[in-house]
């Protein structure tokens, strides 16, 4: 074993082990080190934007260089604040309109491009997918699953004939999803705790490399 | 069958404690069980590995924050370790203002490994706020939006960034992404706007999320969790890369024993559920 010798470490291993102590039952040290996080998550936050985004996007441009066009952006930001003044409050409307117009403009045909067109050309059955016998039949699986799933959430027509069962497989194919979904999220967890732990017997205690 | 019954009342400090050891025992002393590697991380290693010297840096946004380091920060460093022994130039920027804290460890430790100088061989552009705003402005002009380095370096007086001018003088962009903005929003804007290849690395929370977008052809190449790091981090040493320590190599005898142990719970939960209700 070999403590370390920095404070910070020590600090660190310390509020670790508040917030495990929630395992045993909620208790004093835990919620202290959950209110320290959150007081420095906010006042980190704070001073990020203000160093990374208000003071070098507008108050150098502006205040210090002069760049007179960037009134407008400045005017925007500050009629997020008419929301305080009830008579005035209607002009916030503005610079959520500019947002939302231009989010949507932005968003809207990469969305489209990357979501629906080039999965769409990724689930068709195209003939380089059968060069290998194994990519072939994950082709053919994934159009089944893609297309059963599909009809499972297709609500205009009454499930009877072909569409019973097809749904009732598109629902194998989404359990199966959710499935996966819940190991790796399984997986996740473990290796945060795997993280901490190495963090405790590593630069904490010395135990291991 | 009260035993098997008192098998759904096991008190969860007990479960703890087990799930607890069955971590530390393997870390303290390793067992040394075999990492397979998955195709998608293959194909990230390959297409990093194909690149040399005389092909453009690559980008490596790092979208995430401490609470998901012990999947992504491995990711960085194999990845780091990868470039510089194929002597390939490194971007790094983060999308999250709690990046760039952690790429600034990855900086101090991986270049001095192989004796690789900043503004020559990498570069850390640090954190810009906007997520998509910034990567569409990256892809008209990266000096646009950087115009200096973490550092406050101009970016113009860094020999490597002088013939870099967007997306098309970068060979590959990899995102290790935590949540959003992340790989999602370099695939929206990067990748389908201006034709960049992308790569990622994912927290395994996301990982099932993002097997789509790599059977598709969108990303190069996909690292899933803390075990692609392992993985990730065995292909770079299979290959003599590098002999550095191995974070999440080291944690997968406990990731696998942890998971044996759930797997043993659930059944033991299941197993008694039945019984119980058969009883009633």
């Amino acid at each position: 074993m070999n403590l370390s010798p920095d404070i910070w470490v020590w600090v660190s291993a310390f509020l670790t082990l508040c917030i495990f102590s929630f395992l045993f039952r909620d208790n004093l040290l835990y919620r202290f080190a959950e209110h320290l996080f959150v007081g420095i998550s906010a006042g980190y936050f704070i001073a990020i934007t203000w160093h990374n985004v208000i003071y070098p996007n507008l108050v150098i441009p502006l205040f210090k260089q002069g760049n007179i066009i960037f009134i407008i952006p400045f005017a925007f930001g500050i009629l997020y604040f008419t929301r305080f003044i009830p008579k005035l409050a209607y002009l916030i409307r503005l610079p959520i309109a500019f947002l939302i117009g231009w989010g949507s403009g932005v968003a809207i045909p990469a969305t489209f491009q990357t979501y629906i067109i080039k999965q769409t050309q990724g689930t068709l059955l195209v003939p380089d997918a059968f060069l290998r016998w194994d990519s072939g039949l994950w082709a053919v699986i994934g159009l089944v699953g893609v297309v059963s799933t599909l009809i499972y959430f297709f609500f205009s027509k009454e499930r009877k004939g072909i569409l019973k069962p097809t749904a009732n497989l598109g629902i194998i194919f989404i359990m199966l999803g959710f499935g996966a979904s819940f190991g790796y999220t399984v997986m996740a967890r473990i290796s945060l705790l795997i993280g901490r732990i190495q963090f405790l017997l590593g630069p904490w205690l010395g135990i291991i490399k | 069958m009260k035993v098997i019954e008192s098998l759904t009342k096991i008190p969860r400090q007990a479960i703890f404690i087990t799930i607890a050891l069955a971590i530390i025992i393997p870390l303290i002393v390793p067992i040394g069980i075999p990492v397979n590697v998955m195709p998608q991380t293959q194909k990230l290693f390959d297409a990093i590995d194909e690149l040399g010297p005389e092909s453009g840096p690559v980008l490596l946004s790092c979208d995430f924050d401490p609470q998901s380091m012990p999947e992504l920060y491995p990711m960085l460093v194999a990845i780091m370790r990868h470039c510089f022994a194929r002597n390939i130039k490194i971007m790094l920027m983060s999308l999250w203002p709690t990046g760039p804290g952690l790429v600034e460890m990855a900086v101090d430790a991986v270049p001095k490994e192989f004796h690789k100088v900043y503004g020559q061989d990498l570069t850390f552009l640090g954190y810009k706020a906007g997520g998509s705003a910034v990567i569409l402005g990256m892809g008209e002009s990266i000096r646009d939006v950087f115009p200096t380095d973490y550092y406050g370096t101009p970016i113009d007086s860094l020999a490597m960034m002088r013939s870099v001018k967007n997306y098309k003088d970068i060979s590959l962009i990899v995102s290790l992404s935590a949540g959003d903005p992340g790989y999602r929003t370099w695939l929206l804007y990067a990748q389908s706007r201006y034709e960049a290849r992308v790569g990622t690395g994912v927290t395994a929370v996301s990982a099932a999320d993002a097997y789509p977008f790599v059977e598709s052809g969108q990303l190069v190449g996909l690292i899933s969790g803390m075990k692609g790091a392992s993985e990730y981090e065995v292909l770079v040493k299979r290959k003599g890369y590098s002999e550095g320590i191995r974070k999440a190599a080291q944690g997968m005898d406990a990731q696998s024993l942890g998971h044996l142990l759930i797997m043993v719970f659930i059944i033991i939960g299941n197993v008694g559920y039945f019984f119980s209700r058969r009883r009633r």
